[in-house]
């Protein structure tokens, strides 16, 4: 798994630990995907036998400007080259609903890839690269594309549950622009690591998107979590900057590629996550603090 | 006079029994073995509701052949295969121009030549140009005619149709003796178009109709979730003048049979070679597709999430009523996108073939489909199922979830008992987790 120290990568590696696959996970400390040595390292570490899930990229957070967008791409260019040469055995690559244009809806996995961000130029760009390099080899291929994750690890801090929960632990105020009439489709982050082992047990090929089928306004985000933390978390509307974009998806690819799966709600989920943070454990392995324990292979070279 | 049809598939068993019916003697001509032998013995390969009542009353007046020489005989010929299509809706035109060659070569030059199968804009004139360069000058005289027969109606609008649509080289000109003398005994108007006009007209038919049922899916989507009732807001639509009486207003589950979304990539194709915007069209068939899930999202909304295998009960496998036919099918579309869940399927027509779907149990009542079952999906509204005791289909199902998208069930008994129903355009039922 490349990408295995952050928000995606460590739910993930708790997940296929769970379910017994032996994971091997690099994060940037372990391999620099911007740099060409690590096509040689990928080959050195990654076995024929291997699935692999690229995770990697630098997110928004980190960075929103072109070059930002171009040491992306050159790990897309790094990551093609390795997989030209086909030495390993399924590729799941974590991409984004940001590869869609805006005002799509309801978004599905043939809709129309215009993206209005860097960030979506990034995924959709290195989903291109990808795709070209798996062709001729091959290799099976899977583009997942979740929506909006929010969990107890994440770090972004972006607006919606992950904020709404640590400002109503914090400042016992959640801020929504607008009335909060924005809706969106927010997935659990466990149910894109279930979704990921789905894929992986199966061999999936082609696209998926990771939503739910269920967009919420970001106000019935915030009552959700003033419902779990306490009745003293006060709501304040701010002027909005922007139009209000809603965001809904048609999830019958999802029903048909995995019918027995089902998402979490997102009450269920918040008061997990809720529980998460409070008491500092991760309900998914029973364990304290951050990070999951994974198998690093010796580097080679 | 003697008029002859060639090509027995669905629309030329209608057309040519329904021609006999009204008092012409019939010659018809199809190569495939066995069926002629079958016909002859009153034997349909095809269910449609009327058909074989018909056909036994105009026996007298209608011989079967498959010896294409013996339509040489007709004054008329009618080339009535119907044009398969491949799962994009495109057509196949190979078998119809193979017909056509064997019949034209051994056929009377002075037969007038009717093409009633569903041609692209061109291909009568091309078929004319042809014809007269083989017969240098002493062409037959060829003609396009537009059908609109809707499976399960179509011996109704066979025999009563609206007005009969002709595409002619020269729309001013008289039509032959013997063509208008079959066209006047259906007694209705004819209209006389050139050829490209009159092939378009058929086409236009079907994009205008998939463009109602497109418009009446996106609102009645909208119904179920605003609170509105879609029943309620068609019959308004229908008294305006604009709209009227018998616009096709129904929602549905995307387009389905095949000869609509033929039309509709028809238009598609020509407007992709001519530069024209078919982006309406393209709509229609995305809303199609869109809503041919809208039966596997409800059912999933009432599944149980801690259930990893339930049952789902499918009342109705054809694609609509009166009809054996499944092609297109959105009851096999469903069934197909709940594999490897079990399913219990009951039609009083259609019949699966048990290897497409190891997962299916086709049974021999509705009752027996709802034994265990999580979910009953009514796929297709066949009248016996309004009558089905309800309070025994709850009793047998595990679940109390219905999906009845066309409402075929009294929708005030499902409420007494309890039972939650999800239908096309009504809102939905309080409890109902994703879309």
């Amino acid at each position: 798994m490349l990408g295995a120290s952050g928000f995606v990568g460590s739910d993930l590696a708790g997940h296929l630990m769970h379910l017994g696959i032996e994971t091997v996970g690099l994060s940037s400390k372990d391999i620099d995907l911007c740099r060409p040595e690590a096509v040689d390292t990928l080959a050195g570490i990654v076995a024929p036998t291997d699935p692999v899930v690229i995770v990697s990229a630098i997110t928004p957070d980190r960075g929103r400007d072109v070059s930002t967008l171009m040491r992306n791409l050159m790990m897309g260019e790094h990551l093609s080259r390795f997989l030209v040469s086909g030495s390993c055995a399924h590729v799941v690559y974590i991409s984004s609903d940001a590869v869609y244009a805006d005002g799509v809806s309801p978004v599905r996995e043939s809709s129309c890839r215009a993206p209005a961000s860097l960030h979506g130029v990034m995924h959709l760009a290195r989903e291109h690269m990808l795709t070209h390099a798996v062709r001729a080899t091959g290799l099976p291929f899977l583009i997942l594309r979740p929506s909006l994750l929010y969990g107890a690890r994440d770090t972004h801090n972006g607006y919606g549950p992950n904020r709404f929960v640590r400002m109503a632990r914090g400042d016992r105020k959640i801020a929504l622009f607008g009335r909060g009439e924005e809706k969106r489709d927010h997935v659990y982050i466990r149910d894109l690591s279930r979704l990921i082992g789905l894929a992986l047990l199966h061999g999936s090929v082609g696209a998926l998107n990771v939503a739910t089928g269920t967009s919420r306004s970001f106000l019935e985000v915030a009552q959700v979590v003033r419902g779990l933390i306490g009745d003293a978390v006060e709501i304040e509307y701010l002027p909005r900057a922007t139009p209000a974009i809603h965001r809904h998806f048609d999830f019958s690819a999802t029903l048909k590629a995995f019918p027995s799966f089902r998402y979490t709600s997102l009450e269920e989920g918040l008061a997990e996550v809720v529980r998460e943070l409070g008491t500092g454990r991760d309900w998914a392995t029973g364990r304290s603090g951050g990070g999951h324990d994974v198998r690093v292979r010796e580097v080679a070279g | 006079m003697i008029v002859g049809f060639a090509g027995l598939s669905h629309l030329g068993l209608v057309s040519s029994i329904v021609t006999a019916s009204k008092g012409c003697e019939v010659l018809a001509y199809d190569p495939k073995p066995g069926l002629c032998g079958d016909l002859r013995e009153g034997r349909l390969p095809t269910f449609e509701p009327g058909l074989a009542d018909l056909l036994e009353v105009s026996r007298p007046r209608i011989r079967f052949t498959t010896d294409a020489a013996a339509l040489r005989q007709c004054d008329v010929i009618f080339f009535s295969l119907d044009v398969p299509t491949d799962t994009e809706g495109r057509s196949d035109l190979d078998p119809l121009r193979e017909l056509i060659d064997g019949v034209a070569v051994g056929g009377s030059s002075e037969a007038v030549l009717v093409v009633l199968s569903q041609v692209p804009p061109g291909f009568t004139r091309r078929l004319a140009d042809t014809l007269a360069d083989r017969a240098q000058g002493r062409a037959p005289g060829v003609f396009y005619q537009v059908e609109t027969l809707i499976i399960g109606r179509a011996v109704e609008r066979a025999l009563d149709p609206e007005r009969l649509i002709v595409g002619c080289r020269d729309p001013r000109a008289e039509l032959p003796a013997a063509y208008q003398a079959v066209l006047d005994v259906f007694d209705c108007p004819i209209l006389r178009l050139g050829y490209e006009s009159a092939e378009l007209a058929k086409i236009s038919v079907n994009v205008c109709l998939a463009a109602s049922v497109a418009v009446a899916n996106t609102l009645a989507e909208l119904c179920e979730v605003i609170g509105a009732e879609w029943s309620e807001v068609a019959p308004a639509l229908k008294l305006d003048r604009r709209i009227g009486p018998h616009a096709y207003l129904s929602p549905g589950l995307g387009i389905a049979g095949g000869n609509l979304e033929r039309d509709l990539t028809t238009v598609q194709a020509l407007a992709a070679e001519f530069g024209t915007d078919a982006a309406l069209v393209e709509a229609c068939l995305a809303n199609s597709r869109y809503r041919r899930d809208w039966a596997l999202r409800a059912v999933h909304s009432w599944l149980d999430p801690g259930d990893d295998c339930p049952t789902i009960a499918v009342w109705g496998l054809a694609y609509k009523v009166d009809t054996s036919s499944t092609k297109n099918s959105p009851a096999l579309a469903l069934m197909e996108s709940l594999r490897p869940l079990p399913i219990r399927a009951y039609d009083p027509q259609a019949r699966l073939d048990g290897s497409r779907l190891p997962n299916v149990l086709q049974v021999d009542s509705a009752l027996e489909a709802c034994r265990g079952a999580a979910v009953l999906a009514v796929m297709t509204p066949w009248s016996e199922f309004a009558t089905c005791d309800l309070s025994e289909v709850g009793r047998l199902m595990t679940g109390r979830a219905l999906v009845d998208p066309f409402g075929a069930l009294d929708a005030a008994r499902c409420a007494a008992l309890g039972f939650s129903h999800l239908r096309l355009g009504w809102p939905r039922p309080l409890g109902t987790r994703a879309r």
